[in-house]
């Protein structure tokens, strides 16, 4: 076929790797190094992100997470957090699809208070109407710890 | 609650009630809108992020969603901030699943399905 300007479409051809080839390759050559890179412990600070109390947060150890509600926990109780999204290093991320097995990652936290908020004012007022109200409003909050985030060489 | 206001209305009790009371309204309104304004910036910082490795938000987005991810967007613009490689590998995965996705539409079928399109089903 000649070559003219409706031969070809416009957007750019582009060709995918074989998905044969490609699962041998990752199978091999991916996960075996970083298997290897856990398992060595040659990763520095680990990040993760954990959807915890219907938010996602992206933590590191010893940090401090301040949650808007109240846990049924208490103070200085280690916590184990589930629902690891996604799990990262210098080298190497881990994304979960969406969530990441249990036995992969582990991140522990503790309780440190359980306070109340500074007391916050809600008002409503309608000028000329005669209609105010008035509410003060402290929420309870948790601030959490996190201890440690580790992970497990156990890819496939 | 009035210290801070400007000319008359931090000494005169009438002029500061009134002050104070528009201050709370205003402050309870503005609560709700702190959300949305949040995640307008979220969104601009993940668009510019996307950006710069060739991706438009709209396919980014999108992408991110068909292959699972579930990433909320307060979440992708921290790490597009501090997390660049991150961000990065991010996007490569978002652009692969949309190559996947104009091949599985213009090729329309008898063709070998594409690896990142794949639904996972997990047993936590």
């Amino acid at each position: 076929v000649a070559k003219t300007s409706l031969s070809s479409p416009p957007w750019p051809e582009v060709k995918l790797p074989d998905p044969v080839e490609e699962a041998k390759y990752h199978a091999a050559e991916v996960v075996r190094k970083v298997n290897g890179l856990i398992s060595a412990g040659q990763y520095g600070r680990l990040f993760a992100v954990v959807h915890f109390a219907s938010k996602q947060w992206k933590i590191t150890s010893e940090d401090l997470i301040m949650m808007d509600n109240v846990l049924e926990a208490e103070c200085g109780d280690r916590i184990r957090m589930e629902k690891v999204l996604l799990v990262g290093a210098d080298d190497f991320t881990l994304i979960g699809r969406p969530l990441l097995g249990k036995d992969l990652v582990r991140v522990e936290a503790t309780v440190i208070e359980k306070t109340e908020s500074w007391p916050k004012v809600n008002m409503r007022f309608w000028r000329r109407h005669n209609y105010q109200r008035k509410k003060i409003i402290a929420n309870p909050q948790t601030v959490l710890r996190i201890n440690t985030i580790e992970i497990y060489p156990c890819l496939s | 609650f009035f210290q801070h206001f400007r000319g008359r209305k931090n000494r005169c009790y009438k002029l500061a009630v009134r002050s104070v009371r528009r201050a709370f309204v205003r402050s309870t309104k503005a609560r709700k809108e702190k959300k949305r304004f949040l995640r307008a910036l979220w969104i601009t910082r993940i668009e510019a992020a996307s950006l710069e490795h060739g991706l438009k938000y709209p396919a980014f987005i999108s992408n991110l969603v068909k292959s699972q991810v579930e990433l909320n967007r307060k979440v992708l613009a921290d790490l597009a901030i501090y997390e660049p490689k991150t961000f990065k590998s991010l996007a490569a995965l978002a652009q692969r699943r949309r190559q996947e996705g104009f091949l599985a539409a213009l090729g329309d079928g008898k063709e070998p399905e594409g690896i990142f399109s794949r639904i996972v089903q997990h047993h936590y």
